[in-house]
This record gives structure tokens, C-alpha cells and sequence, in this order.
């Protein structure tokens, strides 16, 4: 007959442990999430907000993945810490044996013996025990001679999890809540830096040497710098333009024959683009003077290796990829000669509104045209020049977004936050006013009044109201097309014929 | 620990269960029915207390306390309270006796020396002869002309009382309710009992309770199982089970019920938490066992306190009984957890 006192003490312990790990699966759930969502931060962004337009700065990411990593470690601590607690609250004697009371229905024996039979009790209180002690030692030992701790107080988890799941839930929703505070359009600098990740990781993906990965981890870098509010528009800039010297020096080694520098001739500075034909045998490829506005056009360096092997398939797609690399790179110096330009003092403080400062750029800048400049209609990411005779017309949305928008696959990065300025219109001249006659081409719809109510003659027969409205300024009435069953619906100008003697 | 206290300690358990259910049966061959109210009176004489029996005349009240006696070998006595009865009509009186010449005054004993005494309608007599037998219950001794005596252990009083005649009838004070250790009710028999009371009590097979014990030694082995009944063990978070029953059922206390705290005046004594653990003990040796479970506390609840609760005027006019309030408090009260 096993000793009933050591049972207990066992259950005690049983149900401690029991009672210490379902309070810590509270916290583990909640933990887990955390920590998951800080390491899926970036893939979510993919998976979510960046497919809707919207980036989630690096410096943010951080944040909050550091929140959220400090999160799971608070929960996990802060479970241990409880776990503990409840581990030492459930190391009671005289509570466990209640436990087992309840769970073999002893009717209170086990409890009465325990109370008396407590380790922790003084001597003095057993020297009180009542001369039935012994009986009631026999009666609890019977009882506890089958009864097994750990399958009486099994472990589970399946509640506690369940229960903090609402806390995970809240975790989530918490992240999920100041990630949609954080994320914004995307300025800019914070576009050029996710497309030159995108190209670094092409690279990367496709990179054969060591000097491919090298490359791949200096555009990131740079893409980082760009992100970096620390960093001045100067520093940035330098950045970017070593990862141009590295960009050309690696398109040097890959191109070999086919690749030709050159001589441009820009005002700010020498814009070299090397444009292989691609073709077997051609080595000669045409010279192309490609120039981004560099702002005060001073150090703008555009310099875009295009077409290199010319057999090699593996070749000519990392030659792309580093055109595209160029090209972006371009576009984010361009971006921060521009920044830099109109910053007062020539540097961007990490508390300033990127975006707002951006778009407050692009509103006004004037799409000036710089001698020497004009870019390559031919070149990914530029925009076609436009003719002379469409220099007047009125540009098309306020800010580079929709400018983006309007110039299709090139996200009308070219603009560099430049738009036009407003230009006379045509329009139609108030009655009294003098201008140029207008050149109206294919009006399409003639406007007319409709009389208030249709004046009925003897015998119902509609007829002309004297009354009506008449213009008080000389007017000719143009006949109208001749309605033909032949044109198209939206041509026909079908007009009933109870009218057709107003207008004419 | 060894073997022998083991199983002196069994055989006396035993005993008792035996002794206890052997009086239950002796005295229902003779009284029909109210197996309850015989396990009371034998419950509240293993305890040391005494009894209150409520109902009509002519249910066999004192037939059951005479049985009883009978069957336990204890002497029985039985007293009739009436108005004009006076105390010392009860506890005995000094009479003056002549022997050998000399004359003394000697002391003739009343009815109440005995160890079952019957005290029938004792709501009958006046408050200053009932407080002579509600002395005598609670000191087991009477003092008479400055001599004290001594009443011989066991000794039990029982009590009955009609509910239906109060014209000249002196209720007993709440004071004195609170030294019985039980009230119970005896309800009318019902349709089968009565004919089976019929067959006994008209017929010619009479039964009669075999005793248990011989009369010489029955107040030592019933003061043994005495004994035993106050060796049985409680825990503590039982204690303090009970200790919240009475809280719950005394207005103002914190622990009080709404029903009690709307219903009631006062609530019970220390005696009524004395009286549940003691009937408790007798209940747990019963089932076998020698530690209290809070079925046997439960159990004993109601015929503990239910004369212990002063009910108040809106509690009398509404009808609610102190046994409905017993129940609310029942319901509500939650055992502690240890």
C-alpha cells in the first residue's frame, strides 16, 4: 500500500507543473505570432500593401518588428514570470489533496488526512491528531492505491491555447493596425530604393560570380542609403554614384568587344550611353548621348552600358538587368540633385516629410527643356520627347502620380518631379471679346433650348411661340449635318421633327 | 502507529454503527415510520444534546422516547408539563423524613433524574418552570436548597411541543430553543404507515424493543460511543464551511445572505456551528467514515438552525419559513477551496 503522504506530494507536484505549463501556453501563442509576424514582415509587405502602392519605410520596419520582437520576448517573460507564480501557489498540499478528493470522491478524507498529515505542518498540530487518525491514514492509503498523478491531472493545453488565441488575435490586429499607420505612398527616393532591391536581388538570383554578388550587396546598400533620413542628399548621392562606378566597371568586364564608350557631349558633364546592336559579328554600336536633368547640372552622370555579348543569351539578360540598375540609379541621383536643389540647406533633417516635400517638388517644377539633355525616347524610363506643336497643350494631372499614371510603363519617372506649366487654351470667346478665330475640329453636339412648354394652335397643331426666348446678340444659325441612317448612332443628330422648325 | 490501536479504533467505529443501527431498528418494530426523527433523537443523544420534537399529539412522540430507552437500557421518565406545574415538581424537592429518631430533611428526586427524560408539551408550563428543566439540560446538574446534584450521564431531554393549541401556552423563548440541539418536525403519517399502525397498535401482535444494552451498562458504553462521535475528524476548509453557514444566516453579518438580512432578526449562535459539527460527526461514522464530508454538514444544517433563526415581522407576515431562508442560503453559500 503506497504511503499516502508521498502521493499527495506527488499530485502537488503534478499538478504545479501542470497548472505552471497551462499558464504559460497563455502566453506562448501570442508570443509565437509576434515573433512570426517580425520575421514575415517583409514578406507580407509583398504579399500586401507594396501590391496596393504602399511601402512601409525601412526605419518604421524596424520599429516595428523590434516592437514586435519585444513583444513575444515580454510575453514569453512575462508567461515565465506567471508560470512561476502559479507553479508556487499550486505546490499546496492540502489544496492538491482537495483535488484528489474531488477527482477519486473520497468525501473529504483525503482533504481531512492531508490537513493532518501535512508535511508543513508544526509537530505540535500532529501531536493533536485525533486516536481514528490511523483509520482514516488506511482509509485515504486505499483510496490513493490506484491513483496515478499524471493521468489524473493530464496536460492540457488545448484551453489555454484556445483562450489566447484572443490574445494572439489581439497581437495581430494591433500589428496589423500600426502597420496601416505606417505605410504610406511611396516617395520617390523609397520607390528608387525597392526597385534597386528588385534589381539587386535579379542579380542575385542570377549571379554566377562572386563579383555578381558583390555588386548585388552594393545596391542594396545604396538602395539603403537612399532610404537612410541620416543621410544627407550629398552622401546619398556619392553613394549612388559608386554604385554606378561599380555598376560600369562590371558591365565593362562582362560587355568586352561589344562595348563602345562614346564621346557625349552634355553641358553638365559627359552622359555616355554604349548601345551594342546585339547582333554575332557587330562590335560597332552606336553612341547615344543620353543626359538626365541633373538639376543644376553639374555633376549628372548617366552613363548606361547597353548590349554586350552577342551570343550570350545569360549574358544579354544580366546586361538588362544592369542597364535597368543604371537606369534606376540615374533616376535616384537625378532625384537627389533635384532634392538637394531646392532644399535651403542643402540637406533633408530626419524629422521632414519626405512624401510631402516631394510632391511639393514635383508640382513645381517646369518641365524645362536642358540644352544638351533631351532625353532618349529609345531608353527605358525616359519620355518621348514631345514635338513642338505639343508643347502648348495643358499637361494632364497635378502631381507625379498621375503623371506616372499617364505615361504608362514608365511610371513617368522621367518627370523627376518636374511637370509642366499651365499654357493658353483654346476656348470660346465671350460675346464682346476679341481673339484669335478658334479651330474647332469635329463638334460633335450642338446644345439648344428647349422651350418651357409646347404652344398648341387651333386644332392641336404645334406652333412657333411668339414668346420665346430670343438672343440678344447676332447669331447664325449653322445648318446641321444631314442625319443619315448610314453614320453611326453617336453621329446621328436625331432631332424631332416638331423642333426641326425652331432650329432652322 | 501500530496495529492494535488500528484495530481498537475499527472495532469502535464498528461498534458504534452497530450499536446506532440495531436503536434504529429496535425502535421502528415498535413506532411506524419517522425514520428521521428516530435518527435524530438517537443522533442528538450521541451527541450530547437534546431535542425539540414538534407535532400534533397522538403521533408517538412519547412512544418513540420510551422505545428508545428501552431498547439503549437508559431509565426514562416522562413529565407532564402543565401551567400549575412547579419547578420543583421536576427537579425534586427536600422533605422532611424521621429515621431512627431523628428527623432531616432528605432529598426526594424529581422526574428530571433520569437518563431520558420525556418533556411533554413543554410549552404548557410557565417560564420559571421551564427554565428549571432548561438549567438542568444545559448544566446536567440542579442545585436544591444549595446542594448541588449531579445528573447521571447520558442524559437527554426531549421535548415536544403542539403548534396548534397556543391559548395559554407559554412558547419558549428564542434563549431557550437555542439549548436543543435539534428541532424536528413529526409530520402526520402517511396512508401506508397509518395502516400499518393500525395493524400493530389494534391487533394482538404487539411488538416490543429488544434493549441492546443491559441497564447497568449502558451508560458507560454510550458514553464510549460518546466519545467516539467527538473523535471524528473535520478539516479545516470544512470548519470554515461551517463557520460561513452561520455568517450567511445572522443579519449584518458580511457574509449574510439577502433573504436572511430581509427575513430574520438573529441569527444563530455558536451553539448552532457546535450542534452542525457535532451531528456531522455522528452522520460521517454512519457512512463509514471517520472524517466529516460536507454532505454529512449539508444534512445537518436544518434541523441545527432552523429554531435558531429569529424570523422578523415581514418574515411571519409573508409566511417564509426559517426553513425556506435555510435553503437560500444553502444555495448560495459556495465551499471554500483550500
Amino acid at each position: 500500500m503506497p504511503n499516502p503522504v508521498e502521493t499527495l506530494v506527488r499530485t502537488s507536484r503534478r499538478i504545479a507543473q501542470v497548472t505552471a505549463a497551462r499558464t504559460l501556453a497563455y502566453a506562448i501563442l501570442p508570443a509565437l505570432v509576434a515573433a512570426a509576424l517580425a520575421a514575415s514582415l517583409r514578406p507580407l509587405g509583398h504579399a500586401t500593401w507594396e501590391r496596393w502602392g504602399y511601402v512601409l519605410g525601412a526605419a518604421q520596419a524596424a520599429i516595428l518588428a523590434d516592437s514586435l520582437i519585444t513583444v513575444a520576448i515580454v510575453a514569453l517573460v512575462a508567461g515565465a514570470a506567471f508560470a512561476l507564480r502559479e507553479y508556487q501557489r499550486a505546490r499546496d498540499f492540502v489544496a492538491a489533496a482537495e483535488k484528489v478528493d474531488d477527482a477519486v470522491g473520497s468525501h473529504q478524507q483525503i482533504l481531512t488526512f492531508a490537513t493532518l498529515a501535512d508535511p508543513a505542518a508544526p509537530e505540535t498540530a500532529k501531536a493533536k491528531r485525533s486516536p481514528l487518525f490511523p483509520l482514516l491514514w488506511k482509509s485515504a492509503a486505499s483510496f490513493l492505491e490506484s491513483f496515478d498523478p499524471n493521468r489524473a491531472f493530464p496536460l492540457r493545453l488545448g484551453r489555454s491555447i484556445t483562450r489566447s488565441s484572443v490574445l494572439a488575435f489581439v497581437v495581430a490586429l494591433a500589428t496589423a493596425l500600426a502597420t496601416f499607420g505606417l505605410i504610406h505612398p511611396p516617395t520617390p527616393l523609397e520607390a528608387q530604393a525597392a526597385r534597386l532591391r528588385e534589381i539587386a536581388n535579379e542579380i542575385e538570383k542570377s549571379s554566377t560570380s562572386p563579383d555578381d554578388l558583390a555588386l548585388a550587396t552594393s545596391v542594396r546598400d545604396a538602395a539603403d542609403a537612399l532610404e537612410n533620413p541620416n543621410l544627407p542628399p550629398e552622401a546619398k548621392k556619392q553613394r549612388l554614384e559608386q554604385v554606378m562606378q561599380q555598376m560600369a566597371s562590371h558591365a565593362d568586364q562582362k560587355q568586352g568587344g561589344g562595348k563602345e564608350k562614346g564621346g557625349g557631349s552634355g553641358s553638365g558633364g559627359s552622359s555616355k550611353v554604349a548601345k551594342g546592336s546585339g547582333q554575332p559579328g557587330q562590335g560597332a554600336g552606336t553612341s547615344n548621348a543620353s543626359g538626365n536633368n541633373g538639376g543644376g547640372g553639374g555633376s549628372g552622370q548617366n552613363q548606361q552600358a547597353k548590349g554586350a555579348g552577342s551570343n550570350d543569351n545569360g549574358n544579354q539578360g544580366k546586361d538588362k538587368q544592369s542597364i535597368e540598375l543604371q537606369n534606376e540609379i540615374a533616376k535616384a541621383e537625378a532625384q537627389l540633385e533635384s532634392e538637394g536643389a531646392k532644399s535651403p540647406n542643402n540637406g533633408s533633417g530626419p524629422g521632414k516629410d519626405q512624401t510631402k516635400e516631394d510632391n511639393q517638388q514635383a508640382g513645381n517644377k517646369p518641365n524645362e527643356k536642358m540644352a544638351g539633355n533631351e532625353p532618349n525616347p529609345s531608353q527605358p524610363g525616359n519620355l518621348p520627347k514631345q514635338g513642338e506643336g505639343n508643347r502648348n497643350l495643358p499637361q494632364t494631372g497635378g502631381n507625379q502620380q498621375q503623371a506616372a499614371k499617364d505615361q504608362g510603363s514608365n511610371m513617368g519617372d522621367t518627370h523627376l518631379g518636374e511637370f509642366p506649366t499651365p499654357v493658353k487654351t483654346q476656348r470660346f470667346l465671350k460675346p464682346g471679346e476679341k481673339g484669335e478665330a478658334l479651330d474647332i475640329h469635329d463638334a460633335r453636339y450642338v446644345m439648344f433650348r428647349l422651350p418651357g412648354a409646347t404652344p398648341v394652335g387651333p386644332g392641336g397643331i404645334t406652333v412657333i411661340d411668339p414668346n420665346r426666348a430670343k438672343a440678344s446678340t447676332p447669331y447664325v444659325n449653322a445648318p446641321l449635318k444631314e442625319t443619315s441612317n448610314d453614320a453611326p448612332p453617336d453621329e446621328r443628330q436625331l432631332v424631332p421633327p416638331r423642333y426641326r422648325d425652331l432650329i432652322h | 502507529m501500530g496495529a492494535a490501536p488500528q484495530a481498537s479504533a475499527d472495532q469502535r467505529v464498528a461498534e458504534f454503527r452497530r450499536v446506532f443501527q440495531r436503536a434504529e431498528q429496535e425502535v421502528a418494530r415498535v413506532i411506524v415510520g419517522h425514520q428521521d426523527v428516530i435518527r435524530k433523537l438517537l443522533t442528538a443523544l450521541f451527541c450530547g444534546g437534546h431535542i425539540l420534537i414538534e407535532g400534533v399529539p397522538g403521533l408517538g412522540k412519547t412512544l418513540m422516547c420510551k422505545t428508545a430507552a428501552d431498547t439503549l437500557g437508559l431509565t426514562f421518565k416522562r413529565i407532564q408539563f402543565t401551567p400549575d406545574l412547579m419547578p420543583s415538581d421536576i427537579i425534586g424537592t427536600q422533605v422532611l423524613t424521621e429515621h431512627d429518631g431523628k428527623r432531616e430533611f432528605q432529598f426526594k428526586p424529581g422526574p428530571i433524574f433520569a437518563h431520558m427524560v420525556l418533556g411533554d408539551e413543554v410549552n404548557r408550563a410557565t417560564p420559571k418552570t421551564q427554565s428549571a428543566v432548561l438549567e438542568a439540560m444545559e448544566e446536567r446538574q440542579v442545585t436544591v436548597f444549595g446542594v448541588t446534584y449531579h445528573l447521571e450521564p447520558p442524559y437527554i431531554v426531549l421535548a415536544t411541543q403542539n403548534p396548534i393549541e397556543l391559548e395559554g401556552t407559554y412558547p419558549l423563548p428564542e434563549a431557550q430553543m437555542d439549548r436543543f440541539l435539534f428541532k424536528v418536525i413529526m409530520n402526520p403519517p402517511k396512508p401506508d404507515e397509518l395502516r400499518e399502525i393500525l395493524n400493530r397498535t389494534t391487533g394482538s401482535d404487539r411488538r416490543k424493543a429488544e434493549p441492546i444494552f443491559k441497564p447497568q451498562e449502558a451508560p458507560a458504553a454510550i458514553e464510549a460511543l460518546k466519545e467516539l462521535v467527538r473523535d471524528v475528524m473535520v478539516a479545516e476548509p470544512l470548519e470554515r464551511y461551517v463557520i460561513g453557514i452561520i455568517s450567511a444566516c445572522t443579519p449584518g453579518s458580511p457574509g449574510a445572505v439577502p433573504e436572511v438580512s430581509q427575513y430574520l432578526r438573529f441569527g444563530p449562535s455558536p451553539r448552532g456551528a457546535q450542534a452542525i459539527i457535532l451531528c456531522s460527526k455522528v452522520n460521517a461514522l454512519l457512512a463509514g467514515r471517520v472524517s466529516v464530508s460536507y454532505e454529512d454538514i449539508d444534512d445537518a444544517i436544518v434541523p441545527c438552525l432552523r429554531h435558531r433563526l429569529l424570523r422578523n415581522f415581514q418574515a411571519e407576515a409573508e409566511n417564509v419559513t426559517t426553513e425556506s431562508i435555510l435553503e437560500q442560503v444553502q444555495k448560495r453559500l459556495k465551499r471554500p477551496r483550500a
